[in-house]
C-alpha cells in the first residue's frame, strides 16, 4: 500500500513538475505575499516619515516673525515659499495644504486679542490628514505656550486655564499594533497553501476524467485510496514549496523595510516566523485534500475550477472575521481548520507564544480531517458515475 | 479463460444488458459482434471489474470478478473504450507507471517497456511526451500500457476504431501473436470483416442478448446465410 501510495505520488509529481500552468501558479502565489507587503509597509513607512517631516508654504511669513521663528526650530518643520492662490492650489492638489498668516497676527498678538491663522486644507484627501494634524498640532502647541506666557505674566498659574487634562495611556504594545498588520501574512500564506497545489490536484483528478485516463488507471489492482492519497500527497507537495518560498521571501522583504522610520522595534524572529511554517505547513494537507475531494466530483477542468473558486472564500471568512472580531488570545480555536491556525498565528505575532500543545493539536486536528476527506474521495471513486460519466 | 453467465445490468428504465453468456477459452480469439448500442461495452465494464452487474456472474481463470475484482484485474490486460494519456509523459513512462501499479519493478520493467516498445513499433517516439501523437500511436501506447503485466486474458473494446490501414494490421498481427502465446482474446467490434478475418469464435450481441455464438461457419449454417453480413444483419435483428 506505501509502495503504491511512492508510485503514483512520484508519478504525478513529475507529472505536475513538467505542467507549465502548475509551477507557474507556484511562482505567482509565492510572489504574492512579498510584494504586497513590501509594498504595504514602505507605504506605511513613508507615511509616517512624511507626518514627522513636514514641509509647510506660508503665507505671511513678515507679518508674524516670532511665529514663524518659533515653527522653524521645532523638529522636521520646514518653512517653504507658497503658491499665488492657496486654495486654488490645494484644491488642485499642487500642495497638502496651505497656511496662511492674517495681516493683523501681531496687532492682534501684542493686544492679546485671538490672532486667526487659516489652515488651508482638502479633508477628502487621505493622504494629506497626518500633515494636516501635525501642522494644527504645530498652531495649538504654539498658542497654548503663548496662553501659559500670558498667564504667567499676569501671575496666574497655567493649570487655572486648564480644567480638564487628558491623559492618554495606550494599552497596546507597538508590536500588538504592528501584529494587526502582520495577520495579512497568515493570510497569504493560506492562500498560498490552498492555491499552490490547486492546479495538480484539479489536474490529478478532475483533468484525469477529461482526458479519460481514470478507467484505465482504475483497472490496475490498487486500491483506490492508494490512488487518492498519492494525488493529495502531490497536490500537498506543490502548497507545501508555495507557502515555503512565500515565508522566505516575505522574510526577506521585511527584514528591508524601515521599521525605526514608523517608531517600531520589529521583533518577529526567525523562531516567530517557524512557528507560522509548524501552523500553516499541516494545514497544507488539510486544503489539499478538499481540492482533491470537489474536483473528484468535477467532469472537466473547467467544471472543478467552478467548485474551487468558491473554495477561495474559505480561507478568506476567517481572516474577514478576525477583522472584526480579533481571533488573538483564543488558542482553544486550535482545532477547527484555519480559524486554529488564524488564532495560533495571531498569537505568535503578537509576540505571545501559544504552548506546543495547541500546535500538535492544530495539527492533528487538520490532518484527521484531511484522512476523512480522502476517504470520502477514494469513495467516490468506485461510483460508476464519477468512472464512466463524462 | 473467461466465463460469462446470465449477465444483466439496467441503466434507470434502459437495460442495456439482459442476458448474456459465453465462454471465451485459453489460445483462441472471441469476437464480441453488434452494433452499436448492442451492450458490447456495458458487458467489456462489468467484466473489468468497474461496474457492478445487476446479475449474474464472471469468472476469470475461475476467479469471480464480484469477489475479487483487485485479484482478477491482475490477470486481465484491459484496453477500455477511454484511452487517455498523460499528454506529459512518454510511452516508456506510461507502460512503467503501469508496470509499477502492477508490481513490477527494476530490471524487469525496463526490459518490458523495452520488449513492448519494439513489438508495438513504437521505438522512434518512445521518448517523445505523448501529447503530439497521433491516434494510432495512442491506441498503441494504451495497449502497451495495458499488456505491461503479461496478462493471460486480453480484452479490447473496439481496438481497430479510428485507425488507419497500417494500425490495423499490426493491431490484428498482435492480437494473432498474443492467441499463438496461449492467450485468451477477447475483443468487441461491430464490423463484420475485422471479426471474421481474425476470430475463432463470434458471439453476437443485439439488444443486450446473445443472438448467436459459434464458429463463422457455425454462424452461417445457423442463418442460412453464405454471407457473413448478410448472416450478422439477420442475427442482429436490423432485416427490414
Amino acid at each position: 500500500m506505501l509502495s503504491q501510495i511512492w508510485i503514483v505520488w512520484i508519478k504525478e509529481l513529475r507529472d505536475g513538475l513538467r505542467d507549465r500552468r502548475s509551477i507557474m501558479s507556484v511562482i505567482l502565489v509565492s510572489a504574492l505575499s512579498p510584494v504586497l507587503f513590501g509594498g504595504m509597509f514602505t507605504v506605511m513607512a513613508e507615511r509616517a516619515k512624511d507626518a514627522e517631516e513636514i514641509k509647510l508654504p506660508v503665507v505671511g511669513v513678515e507679518y508674524a516673525p516670532a511665529f514663524v521663528d518659533w515653527l522653524k526650530h521645532q523638529t522636521g518643520v520646514e518653512i517653504v515659499a507658497p503658491p499665488a492662490d492657496p486654495e486654488q492650489a490645494v484644491r488642485d492638489r499642487k500642495q497638502d495644504l496651505v497656511l496662511v498668516i492674517e495681516k493683523d497676527f501681531e496687532k492682534n498678538m501684542a493686544r492679546a486679542r485671538p490672532a486667526s491663522v487659516k489652515l488651508v486644507s482638502d479633508s477628502t484627501r487621505e493622504s494629506t490628514r497626518r500633515q494636516v494634524q501635525r501642522a494644527r498640532a504645530l498652531v495649538t502647541a504654539y498658542s497654548s505656550q503663548m496662553a501659559a506666557l500670558r498667564l504667567i505674566a499676569r501671575g496666574v498659574a497655567p493649570g487655572v486655564a486648564m480644567p480638564v487634562e487628558i491623559e492618554e495611556v495606550e494599552v497596546s504594545s507597538a508590536q500588538e499594533r504592528l501584529a494587526m498588520q502582520l495577520n495579512v501574512l497568515t493570510l497569504l500564506l493560506v492562500i498560498a497553501a490552498l492555491t499552490g497545489g490547486m492546479q495538480v490536484a484539479i489536474d490529478t483528478t478532475a483533468g484525469e476524467r477529461e482526458r479519460g485516463s481514470l478507467e484505465p488507471l482504475l483497472l490496475s489492482p490498487v486500491p483506490r485510496v492508494a490512488l487518492a492519497a498519492g494525488k493529495w500527497l502531490a497536490a500537498s507537495a506543490f502548497g507545501g514549496a508555495s507557502v515555503v518560498f512565500s515565508m522566505l521571501l516575505t522574510v526577506n522583504v521585511l527584514r528591508r523595510v524601515p521599521w525605526e522610520d514608523m517608531g517600531i522595534r520589529f521583533r518577529v524572529s526567525d523562531a516567530d516566523l517557524m512557528s507560522l511554517l509548524a501552523l500553516v505547513l499541516p494545514l497544507v494537507l488539510f486544503l489539499s485534500a478538499v481540492v482533491i475531494f470537489s474536483s473528484t466530483f468535477a467532469r472537466s477542468f473547467k467544471e472543478a475550477q467552478g467548485y474551487i473558486g468558491m473554495l477561495i472564500l474559505l480561507p478568506m471568512l476567517p481572516g474577514v472575521i478576525s477583522v472584526l472580531y480579533p481571533l488573538s488570545n483564543r488558542p482553544w480555536l486550535a482545532p477547527v481548520p484555519i480559524f486554529g491556525q488564524y488564532a495560533l498565528a495571531a498569537d505568535v505575532l503578537g509576540g505571545r507564544r501559544p504552548s506546543v500543545v495547541f500546535y500538535v493539536l492544530a495539527g492533528l486536528s487538520v490532518l484527521a480531517c484531511a484522512m476523512v476527506l480522502l476517504g470520502l474521495s477514494s469513495r467516490l471513486l468506485k461510483r460508476e458515475s464519477i468512472i464512466f460519466g463524462r | 479463460m473467461i466465463e460469462i453467465r446470465g449477465l444483466r445490468k439496467k441503466f434507470g428504465h434502459v437495460e442495456a444488458v439482459r442476458d448474456v453468456s459465453f465462454t471465451a477459452s485459453d489460445g483462441t480469439v472471441v469476437g464480441l459482434l453488434g452494433p452499436n448500442g448492442a451492450g458490447k461495452t456495458t458487458t467489456l465494464r462489468m467484466l473489468s471489474g468497474l461496474m457492478r452487474p445487476d446479475a449474474g456472474t464472471i469468472l476469470v481463470d475461475q476467479a469471480d470478478v464480484a469477489a475479487d475484482p483487485v485479484g482478477v484485474q491482475a490477470r486481465m490486460g484491459l484496453l477500455p473504450e477511454s484511452r487517455g494519456l498523460y499528454p506529459r509523459l512518454t510511452p516508456i513512462e506510461h507502460i512503467e507507471y503501469f508496470g509499477r501499479l502492477h508490481g513490477i519493478a527494476g530490471n524487469t520493467l525496463t526490459a518490458r517497456a523495452k520488449a513492448l516498445v519494439a513489438r508495438l513499433d513504437l521505438n522512434e517516439s518512445a521518448n517523445r511526451p505523448v501529447s503530439g501523437f497521433s491516434q494510432g500511436e495512442r491506441t498503441k501506447v494504451a495497449l502497451a500500457r495495458a499488456l505491461v503485466h503479461q496478462p493471460r486474458n486480453v480484452i479490447l473494446d473496439e481496438p481497430t476504431n479510428g485507425l488507419d490501414v497500417m494500425s490495423t494490421r499490426s493491431m490484428r498481427q498482435l492480437i494473432r501473436a498474443l492467441r499463438s502465446e496461449g492467450c485468451c482474446v477477447l475483443f468487441s467490434s461491430h464490423i463484420m470483416q475485422e471479426v471474421s478475418a481474425l476470430c475463432d469464435r463470434i458471439v453476437v450481441i443485439a439488444q443486450g442478448k446473445v443472438t448467436a455464438d459459434g464458429t463463422p461457419d457455425e454462424i452461417r449454417k445457423l442463418t442460412g446465410r453464405e454471407n457473413l453480413e448478410d448472416a450478422f444483419v439477420a442475427l442482429s435483428g436490423m432485416e427490414a
